[in-house]
């Protein structure tokens, strides 16, 4: 039935003629106190000129659900509302969890204030200053207040677009365990530190530093928006300010005639986020002996064996997966255990998307794997595993005529000649008795 | 929190006030006490030769914060010192406690090195002063280089090292058979055929008569002997055992019925039946 409905929901989203889109799907679940809905207003336009479906909802509402029979309602969701303590029943950071575990996208912002939201960060190897610390930072010198920061983006990065515009932010910062499954977005500037804006005092900043452990959260080694891609390949971006995405900050000039990065750091973040942008997928894999097409269920040791592998990469411009010649460091391995061959999977330069390799098999039997299993910060993951057995050359596979054993060859021949010969003459003689008889005779 | 704020940039704007270090000063002490280094630190450029720090040496930083045409301490907020490993990204910020006059005094002791000092290399730390308060324009002041011992790498997630192209693998091939000289191999071969020279030698001399050969009694016999032997041979070429078994079956059929008629020929000839 869901499937029907999913099904019938493609066949309308074609009959729309929707252009640009998330491989994973379009619908779009926004929790947002209605009272602030108006401020990102910019943000929410942007995502419905790309085609997403968006549906809102108030934290403290019954209605929509986000998991209906066990299975998520939405593609994405959007958690915008960070200040809220008390949410309806069925949002819980167990059930954004197992949002996440069904390949619903999140992306959750976070306040200076204790909420729930705030300890499922922690799962997340983000930790998070004690309650009512924003970031605060007095460089550069400017005017308004020290927790609204303008943030320089990275030039190059791999989710956001190449040199944008320093961003606003206001909001919490955390420290970025050294999960490898974090993807560091935005950091904090190195000036910055969390800090309690009012009654703040230098004593306490040097105190909680002495405290040791994470006693202070200060420098760029703090994150403020930070995604986790879960092994499963779905994502969640924690966003350390909700007003990074508001109205406000995306008008507000960053020096004078200079606006500010934050609408399209936030499109990136949402194309990111929504599966748009650094989605990859193996289409197949093909493996066969050298000057040979067929695929064997078995090889023999010491064979020359050539693997191939083709890439797409999603494109949201046109909606569809296209061969993907961008990947420099795949590599491929042939396992039993443990790798016994890795080696690099390189681009073919004639066939874009097929990535391919000839290695020797090991001159050891037994059932192995041709598994590649890539996993770069920020991409989708690719992961592939195919079973062969190696086996040694059959009792016919081994080589034949040595030239060490043409002795025996020989010794072998020349007694069956001579067998033959003697078999010949005796049978085609005169009976020797007959002969005896006659010299007896004489 | 926002009137405080306001309240604050209005001070700030009207005084415009800028913070600057009175007599800042640095100091390397060895364990033992003796005075390595002492320099006066320039807030314009930062130290031309780095800071180098052995395993137990103590490096003293002592400024005085004071408001630019002034004599009067502050106190401000933000009074932090960075390190910075340019190389790995690491970074270390350490605040130090300043008096309500502004004075500061900070010790580094590489015996004892606090845990705000980043994870080092061999590359040196940048140290950098940065000094930040609501009623002034920020302060940030390259300090000097800073050589230390390396220290221990950064812990690094179990799972860190499949993010990365991982070192490649190859395997180790068992050396391939050597095979003797072919000469040799030759030289062997022709070793085993000598003895048909005895038996050729010898049969020179009895000179063996075949008269029955081509008798059709016989012929039969000799000639399904010969293709057995063919078979075996195109066996050890090129056939399979069944294929054998099949074409070794048929023909010894026949070679049982030629057999027996030879043999009883011959047996029929050698008691005298004629």
């Amino acid at each position: 039935m869901v499937y029907l409905r999913s099904l019938f929901l493609i066949i309308a989203g074609f009959a729309a003629g929707i252009n640009a889109k998330s491989s994973t799907g379009d619908s779009v679940l926004v929790i947002v106190e209605p009272k602030q809905q108006d401020n990102y207003n910019l943000f929410f336009s942007g995502l419905k000129e790309q085609g997403y479906d968006l549906t809102f909802r108030a934290p403290k509402a019954e209605a929509p659900a986000l998991i209906e029979y066990d299975v998520p309602a939405f593609a994405h969701v959007i958690v915008l509302a960070s200040e809220t303590k008390v949410f309806a029943r069925d949002i819980t950071p167990q059930s954004l969890v197992q949002l996440l575990a069904k390949k619903t996208n999140l992306i959750v912002a976070l306040s200076p204030k204790q909420t729930p939201l705030t300890s499922l960060a922690a799962e997340f190897s983000l930790t998070l200053p004690p309650p009512g610390t924003p970031l605060v930072s007095y460089f550069p010198a400017r005017e308004g207040p020290a927790n609204v920061i303008p943030v320089s983006v990275p030039a190059k990065h791999t989710i956001l677009s190449p040199n944008l515009h320093p961003v606003w932010f206001s909001g919490v910062p955390h420290t970025i365990g050294n999960n490898p499954l974090l993807v560091p977005i935005l950091r904090a500037p190195a000036e910055s530190f969390a800090s309690e804006t009012d009654g703040g005092s230098a004593d306490s900043l040097v105190d909680s530093a002495e405290r040791g452990g994470e006693g202070l959260w200060a420098g760029s080694q703090q994150g403020l928006v930070t995604g986790f891609q879960t092994l499963d390949g779905s994502r969640i971006t924690w966003v350390g300010g909700a007003d990074v995405f508001s109205d406000e900050y995306a008008k507000k000039e960053v020096s004078k005639g200079v606006p500010s990065g934050n609408l399209q750091f936030a499109r990136d973040v949402a194309k990111w986020t929504f599966q748009e942008t650094n989605v990859l997928r193996i289409d197949r894999t093909t493996h066969n002996r050298v000057n040979s097409t067929e695929s064997l269920d078995q090889y023999t040791t010491n064979d020359q064996i050539e693997y191939a592998a083709y890439i797409s990469k999603y494109d949201s411009k046109t909606g569809n997966w296209a061969p993907c010649t961008c990947l420099k460091d795949l590599q491929l391995e042939f396992t039993m255990l443990d790798p016994h061959i890795r080696t690099a999977l390189l681009p073919v330069a004639a066939e874009p998307g097929k990535y391919a390799t000839t290695f020797r098999a090991p001159d050891r039997h037994g059932v192995f794997k041709f598994v590649i299993n890539y996993k770069r910060k920020g991409m989708s993951f690719l992961e592939s595993s195919t079973t062969v057995a190696v086996v040694p050359p059959r009792h016919d596979g081994y080589p034949r005529f040595l030239s060490a054993a043409w002795p025996y060859y020989t010794g072998a021949i020349s007694t069956s000649v001579a067998f033959f010969l003697f078999s010949a003459v005796w049978l085609a003689s005169e009976a020797r008795e007959k002969k005896a008889k006659g010299h007896k005779a004489e | 929190m926002l009137s405080l704020h306001i309240v604050a940039l209005l001070i700030a704007g009207a005084q415009a006030a800028v913070l600057t270090l009175q007599s800042p000063r640095f100091t390397v002490t060895s364990s033992t006490g003796a005075q390595l280094r002492s320099e006066p630190i320039s807030l314009a450029r930062p130290a031309s030769i780095p800071v180098t720090l052995e395993k137990d040496d103590v490096l003293k930083v002592t400024f005085q914060v004071i408001e630019k045409g002034a004599s009067k301490g502050v106190q401000p907020h933000q009074t932090f010192l960075r390190f910075y490993d340019k190389k790995s990204g690491e970074e270390g910020i350490q605040p130090i406690r300043v008096t309500n006059g502004g004075k500061a005094k900070f010790e580094l002791n590489m015996a004892k090195p606090p845990l705000s000092l980043p994870p080092t290399s061999d590359a040196p730390l940048q140290v950098t002063l940065l000094i930040g308060s609501p009623l002034h324009s920020p302060l940030s002041v390259a300090l000097f280089d800073l050589v230390v011992p390396a220290s221990q790498p950064a812990p690094v997630h179990p799972d860190e090292a499949s993010f990365h192209p991982l070192p490649e693998i190859h395997h180790t091939f068992r050396p391939e058979q050597k095979l003797p000289p072919k000469p040799i191999s030759a030289i062997f071969s022709v070793l085993v055929l000598s003895p048909w020279v005895v038996l050729l030698g010898l049969w020179a001399q009895t000179a063996p008569r075949v008269p029955h050969l081509l008798s059709p009694s016989i012929l039969p016999f000799i000639g399904t002997l010969g293709a057995f032997q063919g078979l075996l041979v195109w066996y050890w070429a090129d056939l399979k055992l069944g294929q054998v078994l099949t074409y070794g079956a048929v023909l010894g059929l026949v070679t049982i019925f030629t057999g027996k008629q030879a043999l009883s020929k011959i047996g029929d000839q050698r008691v005298g039946r004629k």
